[in-house]
Protein backbone atom coordinates (compact mmCIF):
# COMPACT_ATOMS: atom_id res chain seq x y z
CA UNK A 1 0.00 0.00 0.00
CA UNK A 2 1.03 3.60 -0.50
CA UNK A 3 -0.01 7.01 0.64
CA UNK A 4 -1.72 7.70 -2.66
CA UNK A 5 -5.39 6.96 -3.22
CA UNK A 6 -4.62 4.34 -5.82
CA UNK A 7 -4.38 0.74 -4.64
CA UNK A 8 -2.28 -1.92 -6.35
CA UNK A 9 -5.48 -3.55 -7.65
CA UNK A 10 -6.63 -0.26 -9.13
CA UNK A 11 -3.17 0.25 -10.56
CA UNK A 12 -3.24 -3.17 -12.20
CA UNK A 13 -6.57 -2.35 -13.77
CA UNK A 14 -5.29 0.94 -15.11
CA UNK A 15 -1.92 -0.43 -16.23
CA UNK A 16 -2.81 -1.35 -19.83
CA UNK A 17 -4.13 2.13 -20.53
CA UNK A 18 -1.22 3.66 -18.67
CA UNK A 19 1.25 1.78 -20.83
CA UNK A 20 -0.72 2.78 -23.92
CA UNK A 21 -0.65 6.37 -22.79
CA UNK A 22 -4.39 6.66 -22.98
CA UNK A 23 -5.15 7.51 -19.34
CA UNK A 24 -6.70 10.90 -18.74
CA UNK A 25 -4.82 13.53 -16.77
CA UNK A 26 -6.07 13.06 -13.21
CA UNK A 27 -5.99 9.27 -13.30
CA UNK A 28 -2.58 9.32 -14.86
CA UNK A 29 -1.26 11.57 -12.14
CA UNK A 30 -2.70 9.26 -9.50
CA UNK A 31 -1.11 6.20 -11.12
CA UNK A 32 2.26 7.93 -11.39
CA UNK A 33 2.04 8.91 -7.76
CA UNK A 34 1.39 5.28 -6.86
CA UNK A 35 4.35 4.22 -8.96
CA UNK A 36 6.66 6.49 -7.05
CA UNK A 37 5.58 4.94 -3.76
CA UNK A 38 4.99 1.26 -4.58
CA UNK A 39 8.01 -0.94 -5.25
CA UNK A 40 5.93 -3.86 -6.50
CA UNK A 41 4.08 -1.84 -9.13
CA UNK A 42 7.18 0.09 -10.15
CA UNK A 43 9.00 -3.17 -10.71
CA UNK A 44 6.10 -4.45 -12.79
CA UNK A 45 6.10 -1.42 -15.03
CA UNK A 46 9.87 -1.50 -15.38
CA UNK A 47 9.84 -5.16 -16.39
CA UNK A 48 7.10 -4.65 -18.96
CA UNK A 49 8.89 -1.65 -20.42
CA UNK A 50 12.02 -3.77 -20.74
CA UNK A 51 10.05 -6.49 -22.51
CA UNK A 52 8.63 -3.93 -24.91
CA UNK A 53 12.07 -2.54 -25.70
CA UNK A 54 13.62 -5.93 -26.07
CA UNK A 55 10.77 -7.13 -28.31
CA UNK A 56 11.07 -4.11 -30.57
CA UNK A 57 14.80 -4.75 -30.89
CA UNK A 58 14.60 -8.43 -31.65
CA UNK A 59 16.90 -9.23 -34.57
CA UNK A 60 15.59 -10.76 -37.77
CA UNK A 61 15.69 -14.51 -37.93
CA UNK A 62 17.36 -16.33 -40.80
CA UNK A 63 15.84 -19.44 -42.40
CA UNK A 64 17.88 -22.58 -41.99
CA UNK A 65 17.77 -23.23 -45.76
CA UNK A 66 17.33 -21.36 -48.98
CA UNK A 67 13.60 -21.01 -49.44
CA UNK A 68 13.84 -19.45 -52.89
CA UNK A 69 14.18 -22.78 -54.68
CA UNK A 70 10.79 -23.90 -53.46
CA UNK A 71 9.22 -20.54 -54.20
CA UNK A 72 10.67 -20.46 -57.69
CA UNK A 73 9.42 -23.95 -58.42
CA UNK A 74 5.93 -22.97 -57.37
CA UNK A 75 5.70 -19.72 -59.27
CA UNK A 76 7.24 -21.31 -62.35
CA UNK A 77 4.68 -24.09 -62.51
CA UNK A 78 3.25 -24.02 -66.02
CA UNK A 79 -0.39 -23.29 -66.58
CA UNK A 80 -1.85 -25.80 -69.01
CA UNK A 81 -4.31 -24.06 -71.30
CA UNK A 82 -7.66 -25.71 -71.80
CA UNK A 83 -7.20 -25.38 -75.55
CA UNK A 84 -4.55 -28.09 -75.39
CA UNK A 85 -7.20 -30.75 -74.91
CA UNK A 86 -7.77 -33.09 -77.84
CA UNK A 87 -10.14 -31.82 -80.47
CA UNK A 88 -11.97 -35.11 -80.66
CA UNK A 89 -12.95 -34.98 -77.02
CA UNK A 90 -14.28 -31.51 -77.35
CA UNK A 91 -16.54 -32.61 -80.14
CA UNK A 92 -17.68 -35.73 -78.41
CA UNK A 93 -18.82 -34.15 -75.20
CA UNK A 94 -21.34 -31.72 -76.67
CA UNK A 95 -22.77 -34.47 -78.90
CA UNK A 96 -23.18 -36.79 -75.98
CA UNK A 97 -24.70 -34.08 -73.88
CA UNK A 98 -27.06 -33.17 -76.68
CA UNK A 99 -28.34 -36.73 -76.93
CA UNK A 100 -28.66 -36.96 -73.19
CA UNK A 101 -30.57 -33.70 -73.10
CA UNK A 102 -32.86 -34.84 -75.89
CA UNK A 103 -33.48 -38.11 -74.10
CA UNK A 104 -34.21 -36.28 -70.92
CA UNK A 105 -36.71 -34.07 -72.68
CA UNK A 106 -38.32 -36.96 -74.49
CA UNK A 107 -38.39 -39.31 -71.56
CA UNK A 108 -39.25 -37.15 -68.59
CA UNK A 109 -40.47 -33.74 -69.63
CA UNK A 110 -42.92 -35.26 -72.06
CA UNK A 111 -44.30 -37.56 -69.43
CA UNK A 112 -44.54 -34.79 -66.90
CA UNK A 113 -46.23 -32.44 -69.31
CA UNK A 114 -48.73 -34.99 -70.41
CA UNK A 115 -49.45 -36.07 -66.87
CA UNK A 116 -50.13 -32.56 -65.71
CA UNK A 117 -51.91 -31.18 -68.76
CA UNK A 118 -53.51 -33.81 -70.88
CA UNK A 119 -54.76 -36.04 -68.12
CA UNK A 120 -57.09 -33.33 -66.85
CA UNK A 121 -58.55 -32.43 -70.23
CA UNK A 122 -61.78 -34.19 -71.11
CA UNK A 123 -60.71 -35.61 -74.39
CA UNK A 124 -62.01 -37.70 -77.15
CA UNK A 125 -59.81 -40.57 -76.05
CA UNK A 126 -61.64 -40.98 -72.80
CA UNK A 127 -65.00 -40.93 -74.43
CA UNK A 128 -63.95 -43.43 -76.98
CA UNK A 129 -62.38 -45.65 -74.41
CA UNK A 130 -65.29 -45.49 -72.07
CA UNK A 131 -67.88 -45.52 -74.75
CA UNK A 132 -66.47 -48.37 -76.69
CA UNK A 133 -67.70 -51.88 -76.08
CA UNK A 134 -65.56 -54.34 -74.22
CA UNK A 135 -62.52 -54.94 -76.29
CA UNK A 136 -62.83 -57.55 -78.87
CA UNK A 137 -60.19 -60.02 -79.63
CA UNK A 138 -59.20 -58.11 -82.72
CA UNK A 139 -58.25 -54.92 -80.95
CA UNK A 140 -54.97 -56.15 -79.54
CA UNK A 141 -54.22 -57.65 -82.87
CA UNK A 142 -54.79 -54.33 -84.62
CA UNK A 143 -52.67 -52.56 -82.14
CA UNK A 144 -50.00 -55.10 -82.52
CA UNK A 145 -50.12 -54.67 -86.23
CA UNK A 146 -49.67 -50.95 -85.85
CA UNK A 147 -46.80 -51.56 -83.51
CA UNK A 148 -45.27 -53.83 -86.03
CA UNK A 149 -45.59 -51.15 -88.67
CA UNK A 150 -43.83 -48.75 -86.41
CA UNK A 151 -41.10 -51.25 -85.83
CA UNK A 152 -40.68 -51.62 -89.54
CA UNK A 153 -39.78 -47.93 -89.76
CA UNK A 154 -37.17 -47.47 -87.06
CA UNK A 155 -36.55 -43.98 -86.04
CA UNK A 156 -39.40 -42.64 -88.10
CA UNK A 157 -41.07 -39.52 -86.98
CA UNK A 158 -44.38 -41.26 -87.01
CA UNK A 159 -43.71 -43.54 -84.08
CA UNK A 160 -45.19 -41.39 -81.32
CA UNK A 161 -48.09 -40.43 -83.52
CA UNK A 162 -48.69 -44.06 -84.22
CA UNK A 163 -48.79 -44.82 -80.54
CA UNK A 164 -51.27 -42.05 -79.84
CA UNK A 165 -53.53 -43.15 -82.60
CA UNK A 166 -53.40 -46.67 -81.38
CA UNK A 167 -54.20 -45.69 -77.83
CA UNK A 168 -57.14 -43.58 -78.84
CA UNK A 169 -58.72 -46.27 -80.85
CA UNK A 170 -58.39 -49.33 -78.74
CA UNK A 171 -58.58 -48.58 -75.04
CA UNK A 172 -55.14 -48.72 -73.61
CA UNK A 173 -55.68 -50.67 -70.50
CA UNK A 174 -56.61 -53.59 -72.60
CA UNK A 175 -54.12 -53.01 -75.36
CA UNK A 176 -50.63 -54.43 -75.39
CA UNK A 177 -47.81 -51.99 -75.75
CA UNK A 178 -46.89 -51.28 -79.33
CA UNK A 179 -43.14 -51.01 -79.37
CA UNK A 180 -41.19 -49.65 -82.26
CA UNK A 181 -38.14 -51.68 -81.33
CA UNK A 182 -38.41 -55.41 -81.77
CA UNK A 183 -38.94 -57.85 -79.03
CA UNK A 184 -39.63 -55.80 -75.94
CA UNK A 185 -43.15 -56.93 -75.15
CA UNK A 186 -43.47 -60.65 -75.63
CA UNK A 187 -46.71 -60.22 -77.51
CA UNK A 188 -44.89 -58.41 -80.28
CA UNK A 189 -41.58 -60.09 -80.16
CA UNK A 190 -42.59 -62.78 -82.56
CA UNK A 191 -43.50 -60.25 -85.19
CA UNK A 192 -40.01 -58.94 -85.54
CA UNK A 193 -37.29 -61.14 -86.87
CA UNK A 194 -34.50 -58.60 -86.98
CA UNK A 195 -33.21 -59.43 -83.55
CA UNK A 196 -34.36 -61.38 -80.57
CA UNK A 197 -35.50 -59.67 -77.38
CA UNK A 198 -33.19 -59.36 -74.45
CA UNK A 199 -34.04 -61.37 -71.42
CA UNK A 200 -35.23 -58.35 -69.47
CA UNK A 201 -37.36 -57.13 -72.33
CA UNK A 202 -38.96 -60.53 -72.64
CA UNK A 203 -39.70 -60.54 -68.93
CA UNK A 204 -41.30 -57.12 -69.19
CA UNK A 205 -43.37 -58.20 -72.15
CA UNK A 206 -44.58 -61.33 -70.45
CA UNK A 207 -45.43 -59.49 -67.24
CA UNK A 208 -47.27 -56.72 -69.05
CA UNK A 209 -49.25 -59.14 -71.15
CA UNK A 210 -50.30 -61.14 -68.12
CA UNK A 211 -51.34 -58.05 -66.19
CA UNK A 212 -53.21 -56.64 -69.14
CA UNK A 213 -55.23 -59.83 -69.34
CA UNK A 214 -56.15 -59.55 -65.68
CA UNK A 215 -57.12 -55.91 -66.00
CA UNK A 216 -59.13 -56.68 -69.09
CA UNK A 217 -61.09 -59.31 -67.20
CA UNK A 218 -61.63 -56.99 -64.25
CA UNK A 219 -62.70 -53.99 -66.27
CA UNK A 220 -66.40 -54.52 -65.71
CA UNK A 221 -65.83 -54.77 -61.95
CA UNK A 222 -64.15 -51.36 -61.73
CA UNK A 223 -65.66 -47.92 -61.63
CA UNK A 224 -65.76 -46.37 -65.07
CA UNK A 225 -63.93 -43.24 -63.99
CA UNK A 226 -61.19 -45.36 -62.45
CA UNK A 227 -60.85 -47.26 -65.69
CA UNK A 228 -60.66 -44.00 -67.59
CA UNK A 229 -57.82 -42.77 -65.40
CA UNK A 230 -55.95 -46.02 -65.74
CA UNK A 231 -56.33 -45.93 -69.49
CA UNK A 232 -55.18 -42.35 -69.65
CA UNK A 233 -52.10 -43.03 -67.61
CA UNK A 234 -51.28 -46.08 -69.65
CA UNK A 235 -51.52 -43.97 -72.79
CA UNK A 236 -49.02 -41.56 -71.34
CA UNK A 237 -46.64 -44.30 -70.32
CA UNK A 238 -46.96 -45.97 -73.70
CA UNK A 239 -46.12 -42.69 -75.38
CA UNK A 240 -43.02 -42.39 -73.21
CA UNK A 241 -42.04 -45.95 -74.07
CA UNK A 242 -42.42 -45.22 -77.76
CA UNK A 243 -40.37 -42.05 -77.52
CA UNK A 244 -37.61 -43.82 -75.65
CA UNK A 245 -37.52 -46.55 -78.22
CA UNK A 246 -37.42 -44.08 -81.07
CA UNK A 247 -34.49 -42.32 -79.45
CA UNK A 248 -32.77 -45.65 -78.86
CA UNK A 249 -33.05 -46.46 -82.54
CA UNK A 250 -30.89 -43.42 -83.21
CA UNK A 251 -28.49 -44.06 -80.37
CA UNK A 252 -28.63 -47.76 -79.45
CA UNK A 253 -25.60 -47.53 -77.15
CA UNK A 254 -27.08 -44.89 -74.89
CA UNK A 255 -27.24 -46.08 -71.33
CA UNK A 256 -29.42 -43.16 -70.40
CA UNK A 257 -32.04 -44.03 -72.99
CA UNK A 258 -32.01 -47.67 -71.97
CA UNK A 259 -32.56 -46.67 -68.39
CA UNK A 260 -35.34 -44.35 -69.45
CA UNK A 261 -37.06 -47.16 -71.34
CA UNK A 262 -36.68 -49.49 -68.39
CA UNK A 263 -38.11 -46.86 -66.12
CA UNK A 264 -41.17 -46.41 -68.34
CA UNK A 265 -41.70 -50.15 -68.55
CA UNK A 266 -41.45 -50.36 -64.77
CA UNK A 267 -44.09 -47.67 -64.48
CA UNK A 268 -46.39 -49.55 -66.81
CA UNK A 269 -45.99 -52.79 -64.86
CA UNK A 270 -46.56 -50.95 -61.61
CA UNK A 271 -49.73 -49.30 -62.86
CA UNK A 272 -51.12 -52.53 -64.28
CA UNK A 273 -50.40 -54.33 -61.03
CA UNK A 274 -52.19 -51.62 -59.10
CA UNK A 275 -55.16 -51.84 -61.44
CA UNK A 276 -55.23 -55.61 -61.20
CA UNK A 277 -55.42 -55.46 -57.43
CA UNK A 278 -58.01 -52.70 -57.12
CA UNK A 279 -61.12 -53.68 -55.19
CA UNK A 280 -64.35 -54.00 -57.16
CA UNK A 281 -66.54 -50.90 -57.21
CA UNK A 282 -69.68 -51.04 -55.12
CA UNK B 1 20.54 -13.77 -46.73
CA UNK B 2 19.94 -17.43 -47.10
CA UNK B 3 22.83 -19.56 -48.09
CA UNK B 4 23.05 -21.47 -51.31
CA UNK B 5 22.12 -18.80 -53.80
CA UNK B 6 24.39 -18.35 -56.79
CA UNK B 7 22.44 -15.37 -58.03
CA UNK B 8 24.07 -12.03 -57.49
CA UNK B 9 21.23 -9.61 -57.01
CA UNK B 10 21.60 -6.27 -58.68
CA UNK B 11 21.16 -3.42 -56.26
CA UNK B 12 17.96 -1.66 -57.15
CA UNK B 13 15.21 0.05 -55.30
CA UNK B 14 12.11 -1.90 -54.38
CA UNK B 15 9.96 0.12 -56.72
CA UNK B 16 11.90 -0.89 -59.81
CA UNK B 17 11.96 -4.53 -58.86
CA UNK B 18 8.32 -4.43 -57.89
CA UNK B 19 7.40 -3.11 -61.31
CA UNK B 20 9.57 -5.66 -63.05
CA UNK B 21 8.31 -8.52 -60.92
CA UNK B 22 4.72 -7.49 -61.44
CA UNK B 23 5.39 -7.79 -65.15
CA UNK B 24 6.66 -11.34 -64.66
CA UNK B 25 10.38 -10.82 -64.15
CA UNK B 26 11.42 -13.64 -61.82
CA UNK B 27 14.91 -12.30 -61.27
CA UNK B 28 13.47 -9.05 -60.02
CA UNK B 29 11.17 -10.99 -57.79
CA UNK B 30 14.07 -12.99 -56.43
CA UNK B 31 15.80 -9.74 -55.55
CA UNK B 32 12.70 -8.69 -53.65
CA UNK B 33 12.72 -12.03 -51.90
CA UNK B 34 16.38 -11.66 -50.92
CA UNK B 35 15.69 -8.23 -49.53
CA UNK B 36 12.66 -9.14 -47.45
CA UNK B 37 12.94 -12.87 -46.76
CA UNK B 38 14.43 -12.62 -43.27
CA UNK B 39 11.93 -10.07 -42.11
CA UNK B 40 9.03 -12.12 -43.42
CA UNK B 41 10.50 -15.30 -41.99
CA UNK B 42 10.88 -13.63 -38.60
CA UNK B 43 7.30 -12.47 -38.65
CA UNK B 44 5.96 -15.87 -39.70
CA UNK B 45 8.09 -17.79 -37.22
CA UNK B 46 7.27 -15.57 -34.28
CA UNK B 47 3.59 -15.52 -35.05
CA UNK B 48 3.27 -19.28 -35.43
CA UNK B 49 5.87 -20.23 -32.83
CA UNK B 50 7.77 -22.69 -35.01
CA UNK B 51 10.77 -22.26 -37.30
CA UNK B 52 9.77 -25.13 -39.56
CA UNK B 53 6.28 -23.77 -39.94
CA UNK B 54 7.75 -20.32 -40.35
CA UNK B 55 9.76 -21.49 -43.36
CA UNK B 56 6.73 -23.09 -44.90
CA UNK B 57 4.68 -19.96 -44.36
CA UNK B 58 7.43 -17.75 -45.74
CA UNK B 59 7.30 -19.66 -49.00
CA UNK B 60 3.53 -19.33 -49.02
CA UNK B 61 3.86 -15.60 -48.46
CA UNK B 62 6.17 -15.09 -51.42
CA UNK B 63 4.14 -17.28 -53.73
CA UNK B 64 1.10 -15.28 -52.72
CA UNK B 65 3.06 -12.09 -53.24
CA UNK B 66 3.96 -13.19 -56.78
CA UNK B 67 0.31 -13.81 -57.51
CA UNK B 68 -0.85 -10.56 -55.98
CA UNK B 69 1.93 -8.32 -57.16
CA UNK B 70 0.09 -7.09 -60.27
CA UNK B 71 -2.57 -5.74 -57.90
CA UNK B 72 -0.07 -3.73 -55.85
CA UNK B 73 -0.88 -0.11 -56.58
CA UNK B 74 1.87 1.53 -54.58
CA UNK B 75 -0.47 3.24 -52.13
CA UNK B 76 1.93 2.19 -49.38
CA UNK B 77 5.54 1.06 -49.29
CA UNK B 78 6.10 -2.38 -50.75
CA UNK B 79 7.49 -3.62 -47.43
CA UNK B 80 4.37 -2.48 -45.61
CA UNK B 81 2.17 -4.19 -48.18
CA UNK B 82 4.28 -7.33 -48.04
CA UNK B 83 4.22 -7.58 -44.25
CA UNK B 84 0.50 -7.07 -44.17
CA UNK B 85 0.12 -9.82 -46.72
CA UNK B 86 2.39 -12.03 -44.61
CA UNK B 87 0.26 -11.45 -41.54
CA UNK B 88 -2.84 -12.41 -43.49
CA UNK B 89 -1.20 -15.56 -44.80
CA UNK B 90 -0.26 -16.61 -41.27
CA UNK B 91 -3.68 -15.82 -39.86
CA UNK B 92 -5.47 -17.56 -42.72
CA UNK B 93 -3.24 -20.58 -42.34
CA UNK B 94 -4.25 -20.91 -38.75
CA UNK B 95 -7.90 -20.51 -39.65
CA UNK B 96 -7.56 -23.18 -42.31
CA UNK B 97 -5.86 -25.57 -39.99
CA UNK B 98 -8.34 -24.78 -37.27
CA UNK B 99 -5.55 -24.73 -34.75
CA UNK B 100 -6.49 -23.11 -31.51
CA UNK B 101 -8.97 -20.88 -33.30
CA UNK B 102 -10.92 -20.38 -30.14
CA UNK B 103 -7.85 -18.98 -28.48
CA UNK B 104 -8.22 -15.81 -30.46
CA UNK B 105 -11.44 -15.25 -28.57
CA UNK B 106 -11.25 -12.08 -26.65
CA UNK B 107 -10.70 -12.23 -22.96
CA UNK B 108 -10.15 -15.98 -22.80
CA UNK B 109 -8.46 -16.68 -19.54
CA UNK B 110 -7.25 -20.17 -20.14
CA UNK B 111 -4.89 -21.78 -22.55
CA UNK B 112 -3.69 -25.32 -22.22
CA UNK B 113 -0.53 -24.70 -24.19
CA UNK B 114 0.47 -21.85 -21.98
CA UNK B 115 -0.44 -23.77 -18.87
CA UNK B 116 2.20 -26.27 -19.87
CA UNK B 117 4.68 -23.58 -20.76
CA UNK B 118 4.00 -21.61 -17.62
CA UNK B 119 4.92 -24.50 -15.42
CA UNK B 120 7.95 -25.43 -17.45
CA UNK B 121 10.00 -22.31 -16.67
CA UNK B 122 10.08 -23.34 -13.05
CA UNK B 123 12.65 -25.91 -14.10
CA UNK B 124 14.46 -23.87 -16.71
CA UNK B 125 17.53 -21.96 -15.73
CA UNK B 126 17.19 -19.21 -18.29
CA UNK B 127 14.82 -18.45 -21.10
CA UNK B 128 15.30 -15.62 -23.54
CA UNK B 129 12.52 -13.51 -24.91
CA UNK B 130 12.33 -15.28 -28.26
CA UNK B 131 11.81 -18.64 -26.59
CA UNK B 132 9.27 -17.19 -24.22
CA UNK B 133 7.32 -15.62 -27.07
CA UNK B 134 7.17 -18.98 -28.83
CA UNK B 135 5.59 -20.50 -25.73
CA UNK B 136 2.85 -17.91 -25.41
CA UNK B 137 -0.75 -18.90 -26.11
CA UNK B 138 -1.53 -18.43 -29.78
CA UNK B 139 -3.86 -15.47 -29.40
CA UNK B 140 -1.62 -13.60 -26.99
CA UNK B 141 1.47 -14.43 -29.06
CA UNK B 142 0.06 -13.06 -32.27
CA UNK B 143 -1.05 -9.83 -30.71
CA UNK B 144 2.25 -9.42 -28.87
CA UNK B 145 4.29 -10.04 -32.03
CA UNK B 146 2.15 -7.74 -34.11
CA UNK B 147 2.16 -4.95 -31.53
CA UNK B 148 5.42 -5.05 -29.63
CA UNK B 149 7.66 -6.63 -32.28
CA UNK B 150 6.14 -5.46 -35.57
CA UNK B 151 4.73 -2.18 -34.35
CA UNK B 152 1.14 -2.51 -35.53
CA UNK B 153 -1.53 -0.48 -33.73
CA UNK B 154 -4.36 -2.10 -31.84
CA UNK B 155 -6.87 -0.94 -34.43
CA UNK B 156 -4.87 -2.62 -37.19
CA UNK B 157 -4.43 -5.80 -35.18
CA UNK B 158 -8.13 -5.87 -34.37
CA UNK B 159 -8.98 -5.63 -38.04
CA UNK B 160 -6.50 -8.28 -39.09
CA UNK B 161 -7.38 -10.74 -36.34
CA UNK B 162 -11.10 -10.13 -36.39
CA UNK B 163 -11.25 -8.94 -32.79
CA UNK B 164 -11.97 -5.62 -31.14
CA UNK B 165 -9.37 -3.07 -30.25
CA UNK B 166 -10.12 -3.71 -26.59
CA UNK B 167 -9.60 -7.42 -27.12
CA UNK B 168 -6.24 -6.71 -28.69
CA UNK B 169 -5.22 -4.60 -25.70
CA UNK B 170 -6.31 -7.32 -23.31
CA UNK B 171 -4.36 -9.98 -25.18
CA UNK B 172 -1.29 -7.79 -25.27
CA UNK B 173 -1.38 -7.10 -21.57
CA UNK B 174 -1.89 -10.75 -20.85
CA UNK B 175 1.07 -11.64 -23.05
CA UNK B 176 3.33 -9.12 -21.32
CA UNK B 177 2.40 -10.36 -17.88
CA UNK B 178 2.94 -13.97 -18.95
CA UNK B 179 6.31 -13.09 -20.42
CA UNK B 180 7.33 -11.25 -17.29
CA UNK B 181 6.40 -14.26 -15.22
CA UNK B 182 8.45 -16.56 -17.41
CA UNK B 183 11.45 -14.29 -17.68
CA UNK B 184 11.67 -13.61 -13.95
CA UNK B 185 14.70 -15.28 -12.53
Amino acid sequence: MTNSDTTCEAFDAALPDYLEGTLDGSLRASVEQHLRECVRCASLVRDIENIRKEAAALPDLVPSRDLWTGIEARIAAPIIPLAARPERQRRFLPAWMGIAAAALIVGTAGVTYTLTARSFRPGVDTKVAMGSPPPSATQPTNAATQGGAAAAEPGGAGAPQNSADQSAGSGIALTPTAPSRPGIPASLASQNTQSGPSQSEAVYGKEIEMLQNIVRQRKTQLDSSTVAIIEKNLQIIDAAIEQSKAALMKDPASMLLSQQLTHALDKKVELLRTAAMLPAST
Amino acid sequence: MAAGSNVVPVAMGDSTDVALAAAGDRQAFERLYRTHANRVFSLCTRMCGSRAKGEELTQDVFVRTWEKLPQFRGDSAFSTWLHRLAVNVVLNDRKTEGKQASRMDEGDGSDERWDEGARAPMYIERMDLAEAIAKLPAGARKVFVLHDVEGYKHEEIAEMCGITSGGSKAQLHRARLLLRGVLER
